[in-house]
């Protein structure tokens, strides 16, 4: 009997500590949102980040930046802990795995994070849903001038309030192995489509490259990415400001996925493409087996000079994207941001960090240890980053004409179907204009939603 | 007072009241961590519930269900799973019957090359996937390599570009990862077999493949159907491979069912129809597997 009385009761502790581990209560916001005052617009942001009266701790995540091998972010985050007092509990890894781990928890309410990375395929679904904090609420007046101001507008809400700051100024550029053109008798890169078609024939032809490009054109996210590139760069449009769709419509947009399949078919794109991710791809450049990288990452350069992956050190220029005619160029930017959650309970600490971030100061540093590309428009004639980068000259011109991903709610159906339908198109088993129709016709019930 | 300490006391000393509240914290996490997102997602699935756009959800009843049934990529992704899954398993039990048969001989080295079997099974599922993504490559994968050093192809080719190609590929990479399962439990069980059988049957004069098929496989049995089962419903599960090795293409053909519930749920945020989706595959699943193993159970009664 005594036994069981004891078995009894220590089941009733267990049950009894579990019912009051589920009863207590949560950690109560620090801040709240409306309380915070806006900073001094006259104080230098990163002086924002005064050490913090007492710890407190804030969990961030992000994906690890493709050039980052040695840890660069971590260390400046670190050197925020010591400046604000602040903890980080830093969650890094690949773009994919953080989107899974982000989108459930914040979706469903969850107050895990209190600094995300937030994507600019990811804005209007966040707009819409409210997961993301207003940082206008924080940042001091007139915060913004002075960055790119195409990366503000891609991470503000119809609100007209910024919800995410860039962190990565994901812009891609047109890349070219110089030596390799010239070896197939050309001097310049290409200015038109048709002349990029041509010289990608005439290097295959003479025995310098296999192809002109090795697409990443593989049934997956990065797929939507592309058929974006390919739309701008041909001028054609996808949807307009309502949600309504272009896609079937624009004469361009069809030319460009029409363009997309020929390049298979003549020779000028490598078939294995079909089966390429972005990594995939920009080895095969990377090893002087393609001609051209036209939507390559601003980082490049520095994987060029890396004999391990490498075999094209001094060999690769920057380019403008190619335009249906000369002078005419678009570029894709997938700029990445920080953001808030609106569940999030340590706001102010997580702007602090934000702040700390994305500063002039911080951004400098990062750019010039591991070449990102800055936010702030004045770092792109700073004598130390332009004397070390000097291809950014090339780059800035083409960041004007850099355009981001549709603002959809419904862009991940967006990007499910049309992978599906642009894949069978590449694959010759449709046309591309049925491929277009199939979208539109598995898209419908999207149709003129934003 | 005495009377009611005696009559708790006596309540206590019950077994089967005691039992059940013993069993009750276990019961409770069971609740908690199971039962109820379980009807949680059931209930889910009756709902349109975007998360992207919460001012149109509504309780919509089977619209979701019904919707499903005329979803062409949703019914292509049940064809290719049962395609997957099928295949995977007849392949599986066959190699995996024959290699625990010659595993079951005595030889030396033995423990060894059955310690080496258990490899691919052990290795982690995105491992397994990555490596199979690089074996795959078109212009740098072993496999285009080795055939082409053996003479057997006279060009690189593009493995996963071709639908039926695309398939038979992910086909034989989880076999090759799986198997392994299946020969450590149809070993197990040959051994479980007594050798005067085999005795009886050679004095009867009985051939090897007349004992193989009248002895070893009827005893056998119980575990292979255990065992095809289990595959054939890991089957339906298999998602990193499929993930990273095709995405689901070329054109979805290899885009199985658990993808599709992924990327509805987790990528269009469309929680309500993934619910749906998850829930009419794991019927799909259960309504096959419920007959067989009844069927099956029977069967070996009558053995």
């Amino acid at each position: 009997m005594k036994r069981s009385s004891l078995y009894l009761f220590v089941s009733s502790l267990l049950v009894l500590s579990f019912m009051m581990a589920s009863c207590a209560p949560a950690a109560a916001p620090t801040t709240e949102v409306n309380q915070v005052p806006a900073a001094d617009a006259t104080q230098p942001a990163v002086e924002a980040t005064q050490p913090a009266a007492e710890s407190e701790t804030i969990t961030v995540i992000f994906p690890k930046h493709e050039a980052d091998l040695n840890g660069a972010f971590e260390a400046r985050i670190r050197e925020f802990e010591n400046q604000s007092g602040i903890k980080v509990e830093l969650i890094q890894s690949d773009w994919d795995s953080v989107a899974n781990r982000i989108l459930p928890e914040i979706s469903t309410g969850g107050s895990a994070y209190d600094v995300v990375e937030f994507d600019n395929g990811w804005v209007a679904e966040w707009c819409g849903a409210g997961w993301a904090t207003p940082l206008n609420d924080f940042m001091p007046a007139g915060y913004t001038d002075g960055m790119i101001p195409g990366l503000v507008d891609l991470f503000s809400c119809p609100d007209n309030k910024v919800y995410g700051v860039v962190w990565n100024n994901d812009t891609r550029f047109f890349y070219y192995n110089a030596e390799k053109l010239a070896a197939a008798g050309f001097t310049e890169a290409p200015k038109t489509w048709d002349e990029f078609a041509q010289m990608s024939l005439n290097a295959k032809e003479k025995g310098v490259v296999s192809y002109g490009m090795a697409p990443f054109w593989n049934q997956e996210w990065s797929l939507g990415n592309e058929f974006h590139f390919w739309t701008y760069a041909f001028g054609g449009e996808i949807v307009d400001a309502k949600g309504c769709f272009l896609f079937n419509k624009d004469p361009n947009t069809l030319v460009a996925l029409q363009y997309m399949m020929d390049s298979l078919t003549d020779g000028v794109s490598n078939p294995a493409g079909m089966t390429y991710n972005q990594a995939a791809s920009q080895d095969v450049f990377l090893k002087g087996d393609s001609l051209f990288m036209p939507q390559g990452i601003a980082g490049l350069m520095a994987y060029t000079k890396d004999a391990s992956v490498s075999n094209v050190d001094g060999q690769i220029k920057v380019g403008l994207v190619p335009g249906v005619e000369a002078g005419k160029s678009a570029a894709l930017t997938l700029p990445e941001a920080y953001a808030i959650p609106s569940n999030s309970e340590h706001k102010e600490a997580a702007w602090k960090f934000i702040e700390f971030m994305t500063s002039r100061e911080t951004n400098k540093v990062l750019a010039q240890e591991i070449g990102v590309l800055p936010i702030w428009v004045d770092l792109y004639s700073d004598a130390d980053l332009t004397a070390k980068y000097p291809f950014w000259a090339d780059f800035q011109a083409q960041l004007s004409t850099a355009r981001g991903l549709s603002k959809l709610t419904w862009y991940g159906d967006f990007v499910d179907i049309s992978t599906a339908e642009v894949h069978k198109a590449l694959a010759g088993e449709q046309t591309a204009q049925q491929a277009l129709d199939n979208m539109a016709a598995g898209l419908s019930q999207f149709e003129c939603k934003p | 007072m005495r009377m009611t300490q005696r009559h708790s006391l006596s309540i206590i000393d019950d077994p089967r009241i005691l039992g059940l509240l013993l069993i009750a914290p276990a019961m409770l996490a069971i609740l908690g961590v199971v039962l109820l997102p379980m009807f949680n997602s059931l209930w889910l699935s009756f709902q349109q519930h975007d998360l992207s756009r919460p001012q149109e959800d509504a309780f919509i009843w089977f619209r979701n269900y019904a919707d499903l049934l005329r979803d062409p990529r949703y019914l292509n992704s049940l064809q290719a799973t049962l395609k997957f899954s099928l295949f995977s398993v007849i392949i599986e039990l066959a190699l995996g019957v024959a290699i625990a048969m010659v595993l079951n001989q005595e030889f030396r080295g033995r423990g060894f090359v059955r310690g080496l079997m258990i490899l691919p099974w052990a290795m982690p599922s995105i491992v397994n996937a990555a490596m199979w993504k690089w074996i795959y490559n078109a212009d740098y994968g072993a496999l285009n390599a080795l055939l082409s050093q053996l003479h057997i192809i006279s060009e690189y080719k593009i493995w996963l570009a071709e639908p039926t190609t695309a398939m038979v590929l992910i086909i034989l990479a989880n076999v090759w990862k799986e198997t392994p399962f299946t020969v450590i439990l149809t070993l197990a069980a040959l051994q479980t077999i007594p050798d005067d059988l085999y005795e009886a049957s050679r004095v009867d004069g009985a051939t090897d493949w007349q004992s193989f098929i009248k002895i070893t496989l009827p005893l056998i049995m119980p575990v292979l159907m255990v065992a095809g089962l289990l595959q054939f419903i890991w089957g339906f599960q298999t998602f990193e491979l499929i993930s990273i090795v095709t995405g689901g293409g070329p054109f979805s053909s290899t885009e199985m069912t658990n993808l599709r519930v992924y990327a509805t749920t987790f990528r269009s945020l469309r929680f309500g129809y993934g619910a749906a989706m998850a829930y009419l595959t794991s019927l799909i699943i259960f309504i096959p597997a419920v007959a067989y193993i009844r069927s099956a159970y029977r069967k070996v009664v009558e053995i």
